[in-house]
């Protein structure tokens, strides 16, 4: 059975990018925004989480704080297009994986996930 | 008459009797009758030295003094048997005194005393004298005549004297008044100077020759010189005023305010100094105008201050589009980025197609942005302005809009000159706003309306609505409420309004939907 990536990002292109990128070997959920990933993520199993930042309804840091609350093991990985010390904070108290800023190396994201979650 | 006239002309009536009695048939002989009535007489003039001024003029006064003259007078003639010499003619000259300074009811009494008195002496003298007697019937009439006339001839001069009097008296209190007003003038005057020198503002008045007649210590300030070079100055004769000049000439000519205006000076070094401007025209005492007052305030500060702001505004900007580029720009990079990844390792035509049609999406949402960093960023407002007819123009862009219901209502003139690139931009964003803002059962009415000098585009849409709090920043660059927002349509629609000479207008109730009026200036006929 493949293992399930919960993707979250408000812009279309990206999420099919990563779809398209990891259905290979992953399992792929896509959510547009925070409060779908949010809702999605407590009520299904993941395996991790790539989530964007900036997105309307619930923004992605409150996402993945709400996430943590239930779940502290999940890894995470924040794909941006800021640079990862303007949420420097944050992104060390809920132990993220990894911050990816965009444009991503997909095939330095590939084996990031490997490392993480194995296939 | 005054007191000191009167005793004196009464001295001479004593001492005229002493002589008549002296050389009278009798003579005058000490401790004879006659002498003291003669000493009795001298000694009441002295009496009546003491009377007070202020009670002398009094009638009943006067009265008892020439009722004594006449006594004596007639005790006089009586003892020294007077009345068949001319001692009688001393009667005359009593009624003379008596009835000069009094009018008719002062002198008739002592006329009529003195003609009982001098009828009653005649008749001793005379037993068997005859009515017709001419001692009788011409020298009493003539005692009366006497007495009018001379009362007569006193009261005219009494109330001439009066008149100079009363005129002088009015010349004294007009001169006084002259001199108060002409000191009230000087003080208000002086209070105007005050007000108007201590004013902030520059104050400058010219007459309708264009003369300044008057300028405060600021103005002249603001335009470089000292208040005495330029009062009595032509205004029209000083270099670099020739805006300001044609401005109040315009108020003079027009007798119509202008306010708040902004005109460039040139002072007398030369630097052009930009000026704020409220003029009003001058009425004379006849309501013709007189010239024009003009109020001052240099805005070099203001100026200065604005472009300080303005240039923090562009540096806050600067910093909020740098971090703004680096998400918008970012996202289709990734795309563009990531899809060209993937294609270098499939041969799935299908993908390939699919990815490519990314990779453009992401190409042409790059140039978008590119544009309208570059709209926003234009500085020039100068625009390249042709014929458009803006119904055209609005029905092109609200074609193939989905299931939004268009509406376009108004038979307005829609012909205005403008940058047709640009109106598209305007028109095209504020739709879209609407059409992103409207949920269920989508209805967008726009109206054309002419005014004095508009062409005014009225687009309404039920849409969501703006919060009171969102309607504060609804301009401010890189604001937005939208997922996918730039935070730059406003901002660009403003631009190009203003680019336009025209601008816009956003009323909105949260839940009940938005109107946007964009204002452009109607084509000239």
């Amino acid at each position: 059975m493949k293992k399930r990536i919960l993707v979250c990002d408000d812009e279309e292109p990206i999420r099919l990018l990563l779809t398209e990128s990891l259905h290979d070997i992953y399992d792929i959920v896509e959510a547009s925004n925070g409060k779908d990933a949010l809702s999605l993520a407590l009520k299904e199993h993941f395996d991790l989480v790539i989530m964007d930042i900036k997105m309307p309804q619930v923004h992605g840091l409150e996402a993945i704080e709400r996430i943590r609350e239930q779940n502290k093991r999940i890894p995470i990985i924040i794909i941006s297009a800021y640079r990862p010390m303007e949420d420097d904070i944050i992104v060390k108290t809920s132990n993220i994986a990894a911050f990816m800023t965009k444009p991503i190396d997909i095939t330095g994201m590939r084996a990031k996930i490997f490392e993480l979650i194995g296939e | 008459m005054k007191k000191r006239i009167l005793l004196l002309l009464r001295f001479v009536l004593i001492l005229a009797t002493i002589v008549m009695m002296t050389y009278s048939k009798r003579g005058l002989h000490i401790a004879s009758p006659g002498y003291l009535v003669a000493l009795a007489y001298f000694i009441s003039n002295i009496i009546f030295y003491f009377i007070p001024e202020s009670k002398f003029s009094r009638p009943i006064i006067t009265f008892a003094i020439f009722l004594t003259d006449v006594v004596a007078i007639s005790l006089a003639i009586y003892f020294t048997q007077g009345m068949q010499t001319d001692f009688y003619l001393i009667y005359f000259l009593i009624i003379f005194i008596a009835s000069v300074g009094q009018d008719l009811r002062g002198s008739i009494p002592i006329a009529v005393v003195a003609s009982i008195l001098y009828g009653w002496l005649l008749l001793r003298a005379n037993p068997g004298i005859s009515i017709l007697d001419s001692a009788i019937l011409i020298r009493i009439p003539f005692i009366f005549i006497v007495s009018i006339i001379s009362s007569y001839w006193s009261t005219e001069i009494r109330r001439e004297l009066m008149e100079k009097k009363e005129l002088e008296n009015f010349a004294r209190r007009l001169e006084e008044e002259i001199a108060r007003m002409t000191a009230d003038e000087s003080d208000l005057k002086s209070y105007s100077n005050t007000v108007i020198n201590s004013v902030a503002s520059g104050v400058i008045a010219v007459g309708n020759d264009g003369v300044i007649t008057t300028i405060n210590p600021e103005a002249a300030r603001v335009l470089g010189s000292s208040q005495a070079e330029l009062t009595g100055k032509n205004i029209k004769d000083t270099p670099g005023l020739e805006a300001l000049w044609t401005k109040m000439q315009q108020v003079i000519d027009t007798k119509t305010p202008i306010e708040r205006l902004q005109i460039s000076i040139k002072d007398t070094s030369n630097n052009t100094l930009p000026i704020g401007l409220s003029a009003s025209p001058m009425s004379s005492s006849n309501s013709n105008i007189s010239g024009c007052v003009a109020i001052l305030r240099d805005l070099s500060d203001i100026k200065a201050l604005e472009e300080k702001l303005r240039h923090a505004e562009r540096l806050s900007y600067l910093g909020k589009m740098a971090s703004w580029v680096a998400h918008e720009i970012r996202n289709p990079l990734t795309a563009i980025d990531g899809f060209s990844q993937l294609l270098a390792k499939t041969r799935d035509q299908e993908k390939i197609q699919a990815f490519s049609v990314e990779i453009h999406r992401g190409t042409k949402r790059i140039n978008h942005i590119i544009d309208d960093i570059l709209t926003f960023a234009r500085t020039r407002t100068h625009i390249k302005a042709v014929d458009i007819d803006l119904r055209q123009l609005i029905t092109q862009i609200t074609e193939n809009l989905g299931n939004v219901r268009i509406f376009i209502n108004g038979d307005a003139n829609t012909a205005i000159k403008g940058e047709e690139e640009s109106l598209k931009s305007l028109f095209n964003n504020l739709i879209h706003n609407s059409i992103d803002a409207m949920d269920k059962d989508p209805v967008l009415t726009i109206k054309f309306y002419n005014t004095d000098q508009w062409l005014v585009t009225e687009l309404t849409d039920n849409g969501k609505g703006i919060s009171e709090e969102n309607m504060k920043k609804l301009f401010t660059p890189f604001f937005t409420t939208k997922s996918r927002g730039t935070g730059l349509g406003l901002a660009i629609v403003k631009k190009i309004a203003d680019d336009h000479g025209g601008r816009l207008e956003i009323e909105s109730e949260e839940g009940k939907g938005t109107t946007c009026r964009v204002y452009l200036p109607s084509e000239e006929k």
